[in-house]
C-alpha cells in the first residue's frame, strides 16, 4: 500500500508540477511573447502627438497620411529588416486638439504609459517647441517634418531632429537664383510683417544678400493687420530694387502683389516666403501673380530618388494620389522622410535602443523621395535646400534649382 | 521725389476717405446716430462688386449704382423696422443695436464669402501715368474722381432739393422740423438709406484700392469716425478736408515714423484738432451735436 502510495506520489510530482508549470505559463503568456518577439520579431512602435481636431487639422491631416504612407508601405513589403530580421511598423496617435498643454502631456503619456521609443513630431513650429522639452528630459529621439523656425532647433537639444528646410533658408536659393539671371541683380528690397516666422526669413534674406555682395537699399517692417501698403510701396519704389522680397501670410502678400501692381513698383524679381503656392493667390490676383516666386520644400517633379521605396518624386505622388485621392503637396513626403530617417537609423544601430538610434540618426545620409536628408549639429536637415516656384500661367512650376526645373525662369519678371 | 509722391497718394486715398466717412457723417448728423456697422456696410458694397466682376464680368466701377442699391435696401429696411423703434432713446441704444447688427452682417459675410482675402482685378489695373518719375495709377484716378463725383452729387442732394433741405432741417432740429411738417419717420429710414448707399458706393472704391475680406470692416468704421470728428459732424465739406488731411498725414508720415505707426497718426491729428478746434475744421456749434 505504502509502495503504492509510494509510487501514486512519485507519480503525481511531475503531474502537479506540470500543471503548474502550464498555469504559470499561461499566465505569463503575454509577458512571454513579449519577450520572444523582442528578440526576434517586435513591432518598431512610433508615437506622435496631432492636430486631429482644432485650427491645425488641415495640415495636420496632410500630416498624418504622410506618416501613414510610409507604415502602409513598408508594412507591405514585410517591415523594417534589421540584422535579417523584419520588424513590422506602427504609429500610436493622439489627438492634441491644436493646444499645446494638451500636445505636452500626451507626449508625456506616450513615452511613459506607452512605452514608445521613437516619437515623430506634430504640425506646426507652435505645437513643436512645446514637446521638444518632454523628449529631451526623456531621451527619446524626435524627428519633426513641420517646424520650420530655426530657435526651435537652436536649443540644444540633442535628441531633435528635422527633416524640413527651416526659415533661415527660405529666400537664400530664390536669391542664389537670381544671382545667375541675366542682367545680374545688385539691389534688393525687404519688406517683412513684424511676426515671428516673417522676421527670421528677412533677417536671413539680408544675411544672404550680403555674403552675395547685394546692395540692401530698403529693409522695413509692418505691423499686423496692416490695410494699406501704398506709402511703403512709393518708397520703395524710389529705392528701384531689381529684387523685391516680402514676407507675410497670404492676406497681406496678396495686397502687396496688388498694390506693387498698382503703383507700377517692377522689381526684375518679385520674391514672396509665403502665398503664391496658395490656391486662392492666382484666383484672387488673375494675371497680377504672373512671374511671382516662392520658396518651396519640395515638388513632384524633383529629380529625387527614394532608396528604401525606390520609387522617385513623381511616383511618390502619383501613388499617393492614388490612395489618398490628392495631389501631395510637401507636406506628406516630408512626414515620410522623418520615418525613412528612423528607419535607416534603426537598421545602423541593429538596435531599437533610443540612445544607439538616437547617435544613428545624427549620421544620417540618405535619399528619399523628398529628398537628400543629412543632419548639422542642431538637428536641421542640411542635405537639400529650398526649391523655388514661379507662377507661370496661373500656374506654380517649378525653376530652380535647374536639375529639378519644369520651365525657365521669367526674367526679368 | 519721393514726398511728391506721398502727397499724390496721400490726395487719391484723401478723397476716397472722404467718401467713405460721408455716409457715417449724414446719419450722425442727422439722427444722432453712430453707425458701428458702417465699416461692414462698405464692405456689403465690396462684395457685392465682387460677384458682379466674377460672374458677370461687369466693370467694378460700372457696379457702383448696383452696390448703392442693395446697401440703400439693407440701410433702408433696417432703419424703417429696427432702428426707428429705439432711435428717440439714449445714444447708447442705437449704438449697441449697430454694433449688434455689425457682428451679424460680418458673420453673413464670413459663411457667404469665407475669411479669405479677396481682390478686385480689371484688366487696366496696373496702368497709370507715369510723370518724370511720378506714377498715378488710372484706378486710383478714377477711385478719386468717382469719390469727388459722389461728395458733390450729395452735396448737391442735401442743399438744392426739397428732400434734401427736409434732411438738413432734421438735423438742425428736429422738433422744429416736425412743427412745419417734416415727417421725420419717413426722413430718418431715408437718411440711413442714403449714408447706407455712400457706403455701398465706398465699398466698391476700397475694394479698387486694397485687398479685402469680411472684418476688414471694423477699421473703416474708425477712419470714418477720425474723418467726420476732424471735419465736422454732418458737414459734407467738412468730410472732405479732414478726409484729404488723414490721407495725407498718413502716407507722409511714413517718411519720419516707422509704418507701425501709421496707423496711429489719424489719432494723433484728431486729438491736437480736437484740443485747438473741439467742432473739428468746419463744424459749427449746434451743428448736429451728440445728444446723450
Amino acid at each position: 500500500m505504502g509502495t503504492w502510495r509510494g509510487l501514486r506520489r512519485a507519480k503525481s510530482i511531475p503531474d502537479r508540477l506540470i500543471t503548474v508549470l502550464v498555469a504559470v505559463m499561461l499566465a505569463s503568456a503575454p509577458l512571454i511573447g513579449s519577450t520572444v518577439a523582442d528578440a526576434q520579431d517586435p513591432v518598431i512602435r512610433f508615437g506622435a502627438s496631432l492636430s486631429l481636431t482644432g485650427r491645425f487639422v488641415d495640415n495636420a491631416r496632410l500630416t498624418k497620411d504622410g506618416y501613414d504612407f510610409y507604415v502602409k508601405h513598408i508594412n507591405e513589403r514585410g517591415g523594417v529588416e534589421v540584422g535579417g530580421v523584419k520588424h513590422k511598423v506602427e504609429i500610436k496617435y493622439y489627438d492634441d486638439q491644436s493646444d499645446t498643454t494638451t500636445a505636452t502631456k500626451l507626449v508625456e503619456k506616450l513615452i511613459v504609459e506607452d512605452k514608445v521609443k521613437f516619437l515623430l513630431g506634430p504640425y506646426s513650429s507652435t505645437m513643436t517647441l512645446p514637446v521638444t522639452r518632454v523628449n529631451e528630459r526623456y531621451r527619446i529621439p524626435m524627428v519633426v517634418a513641420h517646424a520650420a523656425s530655426t530657435p526651435i532647433f537652436e536649443q540644444g537639444n540633442k535628441y531633435l531632429f528635422g527633416t524640413l528646410n527651416t526659415v533661415d533658408q527660405y529666400f537664400e536659393n530664390v536669391l542664389r537664383m537670381a544671382m545667375d539671371a541675366t542682367p545680374r541683380p545688385r539691389t534688393v528690397a525687404i519688406l517683412n510683417e513684424n511676426a515671428l516666422f516673417p522676421q527670421l526669413s528677412a533677417d536671413a534674406a539680408v544675411k544672404v544678400s550680403q555674403q552675395l555682395g547685394l546692395d540692401v537699399v530698403y529693409n522695413q517692417k509692418y505691423p499686423a493687420g496692416i490695410k494699406d501698403l501704398s506709402s511703403l510701396l512709393a518708397a520703395i519704389r524710389e529705392a528701384k530694387p531689381d529684387i523685391l522680397l516680402g514676407s507675410g501670410y497670404i492676406g497681406d502678400m496678396i495686397l502687396l502683389a496688388r498694390q506693387a501692381n498698382d503703383l507700377a513698383v517692377r522689381p526684375k524679381l518679385f520674391g514672396m516666403a509665403l502665398g503664391p503656392t496658395h490656391p486662392r493667390f492666382v484666383e484672387s490676383l488673375g494675371k497680377i501673380a504672373e512671374g511671382i516666386v516662392e520658396p518651396v520644400q519640395w515638388a513632384p517633379n524633383m529629380p529625387w530618388k527614394d532608396e528604401i521605396f525606390g520609387w522617385t518624386a513623381r511616383e511618390y505622388a502619383d501613388i499617393f494620389k492614388r490612395e489618398y485621392g490628392y495631389e501631395p503637396d510637401y507636406h506628406p513626403p516630408q512626414s515620410t522622410a522623418a520615418l525613412q530617417v528612423f528607419h535607416r537609423a534603426i537598421q545602423k544601430a541593429g538596435s531599437l535602443d533610443p540612445e544607439k538610434v538616437r547617435d544613428a540618426i545624427a549620421r544620417t545620409d540618405i535619399m528619399t523621395a523628398y529628398g537628400p536628408v543629412k543632419f548639422d549639429e542642431r538637428g536641421v536637415n542640411v542635405g537639400k535646400r529650398m526649391a523655388v516656384i514661379q507662377i507661370q500661367e496661373g500656374r506654380p512650376v517649378v525653376v530652380y534649382p535647374g536639375t529639378g526645373a519644369e520651365k525657365k525662369l521669367t526674367y526679368p519678371r | 521725389m519721393l514726398i511728391l509722391q506721398l502727397i499724390i497718394n496721400g490726395i487719391l486715398v484723401g478723397a476716397l476717405y472722404a467718401c467713405v466717412a460721408l455716409g457715417f457723417s449724414i446719419m450722425w448728423g442727422v439722427m444722432n446716430l453712430i453707425n458701428l456697422a458702417h465699416g461692414t456696410l462698405i464692405m456689403v458694397g465690396a462684395y457685392v462688386a465682387l460677384l458682379l466682376f466674377t460672374f458677370g464680368g461687369l466693370d467694378p466701377f460700372l457696379a457702383i449704382p448696383v452696390s448703392a442699391a442693395v446697401t440703400f435696401a439693407i440701410g433702408y429696411l433696417l432703419q424703417r423696422w429696427v432702428i426707428n423703434l429705439v432711435i428717440r432713446g439714449s445714444v447708447f441704444l442705437t449704438l449697441i443695436l449697430t454694433f449688434g447688427f455689425d457682428l451679424l452682417l460680418v458673420n453673413i459675410l464670413l459663411v457667404l464669402f469665407t475669411a479669405d482675402t479677396r481682390s478686385l482685378t480689371p484688366h487696366y489695373s496696373g496702368l497709370g501715368i507715369t510723370v518724370a518719375d511720378l506714377v498715378i495709377p488710372y484706378i486710383r484716378i478714377g477711385v478719386f474722381a468717382v469719390a469727388v463725383a459722389l461728395t458733390y452729387l450729395l452735396h448737391v442732394f442735401l442743399t438744392r432739393t426739397r428732400l434734401g433741405n427736409a434732411i438738413r432741417s432734421t438735423s438742425f432740429d428736429r422738433e422744429a422740423a416736425e412743427l412745419v411738417g417734416v415727417d421725420v419717420t419717413r426722413i430718418f429710414p431715408l437718411t440711413f438709406g442714403i449714408g447706407a448707399a455712400m457706403a455701398g458706393a465706398a465699398g466698391v472704391l476700397v475694394a479698387l484700392t486694397y485687398s479685402f475680406s469680411p472684418v476688414l470692416g471694423g477699421a473703416f468704421t474708425m477712419k470714418a469716425f477720425v474723418v467726420v470728428v476732424l471735419g465736422g459732424l454732418g458737414s459734407v465739406p467738412g468730410a472732405v478736408l479732414g478726409g484729404l488731411t488723414l490721407g495725407i498725414v498718413e502716407h507722409l508720415s511714413t517718411l519720419v515714423v516707422p509704418p507701425g505707426y501709421q496707423e496711429g497718426i489719424g489719432f494723433i491729428v484728431l486729438l491736437v484738432v480736437l484740443i485747438l478746434r473741439p467742432a473739428g475744421f468746419l463744424g459749427k456749434p449746434f451743428y448736429a451735436e451728440v445728444k446723450a
